[in-house]
């Protein structure tokens, strides 16, 4: 992602002064997330979509619902599945072709947060136990990148999921056939919202910009549900965290999270 | 259309089909004169251009640049001078002409994100452009902000013989270092005249093709108000 | 639109199509320029129930260094769908389809491109399909022009793109989704206003030489049309001098 980018002196030097005296360079407080807009349904083809723009970093999740044949171990369970991918327009430094390892800790970042929350109760999701169950496929696409990834997917995933309609199918001979014009409320037990910090230095800022995470030393993404608790986590950089750093994270982590959720929420 | 007024114009409109020659960011077809970018179209003295709206910067020989250091083999640093060539910074031209790869250490004297004020010294589009870091004005920049503005609105920056900067320098307390490649570096012992000279460069960013745009960045300036 | 039926009628008794166009009307098609923060240039098209974002980086450096020409910079273009594009949830990898597509756009703008004057670079034009709807190829192409019209690469003229076709045995304009599976054939067309060049052609389909020259005439006139919006979105982001409200 932002491997190779190579930031002016002058910004770090500055970022890193500022951060000394309490500020960043954008003016948010350090527990601050960027402005988040979504708008939903911008894609009227996917039983879900949603566009989420965390500053300027924007990424666009769609929502695709079909039968599947579900895995012989979950037959009781629909299927629910996350990916993400930086498409070569966000930024000069995306290339096309296979995806590099940070693109495939991205989607798969994201796709755990979404999973692990029990977003959705999945055992409402089957048609026939072990034949056929609903698959809810939820593709992200970063159109522009401004640093930190991680929660924009979390968050136009969730919007996008929290907001679908699952079409209606019926079990005819075997197999499952569509009822035309017919939708279901997905069944969601909670809103998983992802809240990612970077370490600089001794200081630690929610929601890096792409300047904050090209020199920062380590990083944390904490998911939260809507009860506050924590729900998956995934540290990455070249540094470590000290564990009473890691608790300050997880509070700043629910904090960030609830004003996230209100506004996802709301955007329904 | 005979007219000597300057016109809107995109890639493919014809400017004229008159007897002129095609100079800048035009191509003759036929009898028609077209314009090959998004710019304003100039026809006198016989011969017509297009003063390009958009568009990267191409590098030409003695224009001062602002560059970043990228990388260094043992012989010269690159530098993105944020143009589609990168910028060579030969060894000597900081070390001397006795610059011994063994014993000088490159990474002292200019490390990866190091900024810098240069020259072009030569480029000819078969090699990438050689730049040079000694002469006045020239060298690593130790403060101040970068601001990237589009390279096509320098010259608005500059203003009619460097009125327009002169006027942003002289009522922010401020020093901006104008690279022809659209990079400055602004600073200012004052964060608030930093804050405000930024402000006025990102104004005539967004509104170089206004008409009055020297009183509204004169009206910026005056205000009290951030 | 609930997707394949078989008894979808095509053209009434009064000429009018699924979707109420006549035969000779293109969908409604909206661009704008300018819509990326990263990108060069870029474009974002909506070309009837198509859905489009195009971003342009360069010219740059060209990696791999084998690719890059000392006598001229290349183009190259990716096409690309989102898997929620489609009815379908397509697989996120490229297909054999996008690459042909790829190629075929990228040769429809060579003649259009002036690149001569940055050798050893490459221009890179990325088209999104966030949501298709037939005719994508000829909505990438048009927001395509005008992206690279944004970036500044220079250009002779811009290239705009509009579908011919038949359905129930009639020529039509701009063939939308339901008139490509149901219909007898789509004839997708890229052009050159000023210069009036064709430089993408392709069909699907089966016309007599007689539908073949109508397809022709009638695609052509699409272009123009669509030429009339790209050169308006150019404009907007360009020329409208301060007098927005």
């Amino acid at each position: 992602m932002s491997d190779g980018l190579i930031i002016d002196q002058l910004k770090r030097n500055q970022i890193l002064d500022l951060l000394k005296e309490g500020k960043r360079v954008d003016g948010r407080e350090f527990d601050e997330s960027r402005q988040l807009t979504i708008d939903l349904n911008v894609i009227p083809k996917a039983e879900g979509s949603a566009r989420a723009r965390l500053g300027d970093t924007e990424v666009v999740a769609g929502v695709k619902i079909q039968p599947e044949r579900p895995f012989p171990d979950t037959g009781d369970k629909g299927m629910l599945i996350c990916t993400a991918e930086i498409l070569p327009i966000a930024h000069p430094s995306a290339e096309t072709g296979p995806p590099t390892p940070d693109v495939v800790e991205l989607a798969r970042v994201t796709d755990r947060g979404i999973r692990e929350s029990g977003m959705l109760d999945m055992k409402q999701l089957v048609l026939e136990k072990d034949k056929s169950v609903i698959g809810i496929f939820c593709d992200n696409a970063v159109t522009d990148h401004d640093g930190n990834l991680f929660d924009a997917c979390s968050y136009a995933s969730t919007a996008a999921i929290n907001s679908c309609k699952i079409p209606k199918y019926e079990m005819q001979d075997d197999a499952p056939v569509k009822v035309e014009e017919q939708f279901t409320e997905p069944p969601v037990t909670t809103l998983p919202v992802s809240v990612t910090m970077a370490k600089i230095g001794e200081h630690i800022v929610v929601d890096p910009t792409i300047d904050e995470w090209s020199i920062m030393d380590a990083r944390i993404t904490i998911t939260t549900n809507s009860d506050g608790n924590v729900v998956a986590l995934q540290k990455g950089g070249h540094d470590g965290f000290t564990a009473e750093e890691l608790i300050k994270c997880s509070e700043m982590s629910i904090k960030a999270g609830a004003k996230i959720r209100e506004i996802i929420k709301q955007s329904k | 259309m005979s007219s000597e007024r300057k016109r809107h114009v995109i890639p493919g409109e014809v400017i004229t089909s008159g007897p002129y020659r095609a100079e800048q960011n035009t191509v003759q077809v036929g009898e028609n004169i077209i314009s090959t970018i998004v710019g304003l179209s100039d026809v006198h003295d016989g011969s017509v251009r297009v003063i390009p709206l958009t568009g990267g910067y191409v590098p030409k020989d003695d224009d001062l640049v602002i560059g970043k250091i990228i990388s260094h083999s043992s012989l010269s640093w690159t530098a993105d001078i944020n143009s589609c060539y990168v910028g060579m910074l030969p060894a000597s031209d900081v070390f001397g002409r006795d610059y011994s790869s063994s014993s000088d250490d490159m990474t002292a004297k200019l490390a990866k994100g190091d900024l810098i004020a240069a020259r072009i010294v030569n480029f000819d589009k078969t090699r990438d452009p050689l730049i040079t870091i000694s002469g006045r004005e020239l060298g690593k920049i130790d403060s101040g902000e970068l601001v990237k503005i589009s390279p096509n609105k320098v010259p608005r920056l500059i203003g009619k013989r460097g009125s327009m900067i002169q006027m942003i320098e002289s009522s922010t307390n401020s020093q901006v270092t104008i690279g022809q490649n659209g990079l400055l570096v602004v600073s200012s012992d004052d964060p608030h005249g930093l804050l405000k000279a930024i402000q006025a460069i990102e104004l005539i960013e967004e509104q170089a093709h206004v008409a009055n745009l020297t009183d509204q960045v004169k009206e910026m300036l005056e205000s009290k108000s951030e | 639109m609930g997707g394949r039926d078989t008894d979808i009628v095509l053209l009434d008794e009064n000429g009018i199509r699924c979707d109420g166009r006549k035969v000779n009307e293109t969908r409604k098609v909206t661009i704008k320029a300018g819509v990326l923060k990263n990108a060069n240039g870029s474009a974002y098209i909506e070309f009837g129930d198509n859905k489009i974002l195009v971003g342009v980086y360069g010219p740059r450096d060209v990696h791999p260094k084998h690719m890059s020409d000392t006598d001229t910079g290349i183009l190259r273009c990716r096409y690309h769908m989102a898997p929620f594009s489609v009815g379908e949830r397509k697989n996120p990898a490229p297909s054999r389809r996008e690459v042909e597509i790829s190629k075929v756009i990228k040769e429809a703008l060579e003649p259009a491109v002036m690149l001569k004057e940055f050798p050893r670079t490459a221009v890179d034009v990325y088209m999104e399909v966030l949501q298709a709807d037939g005719g994508t190829r000829c909505a990438a192409l048009t927001g395509a022009s005008v992206a690279l019209a944004d970036a500044g690469i220079p250009m002779r003229d811009l290239v705009a793109g509009c579908a011919a076709g038949k359905a129930a045995d009639a020529v039509i304009l701009d063939v939308n989704n339901e008139e490509d599976q149901a219909g007898q054939a789509d004839l997708p067309i890229g052009y050159m206003p000023n210069l009036k060049k064709i430089t993408l052609l392709q069909l699907d389909g089966i016309l007599t030489p007689e539908e073949y020259k109508q397809c022709i005439e009638i695609g052509i006139d699409g272009c123009n049309q669509v030429y009339e919006i790209q050169k308006k979105a150019l404009q907007d982001k360009f020329f409208a001098n301060g007098e927005k409200q």
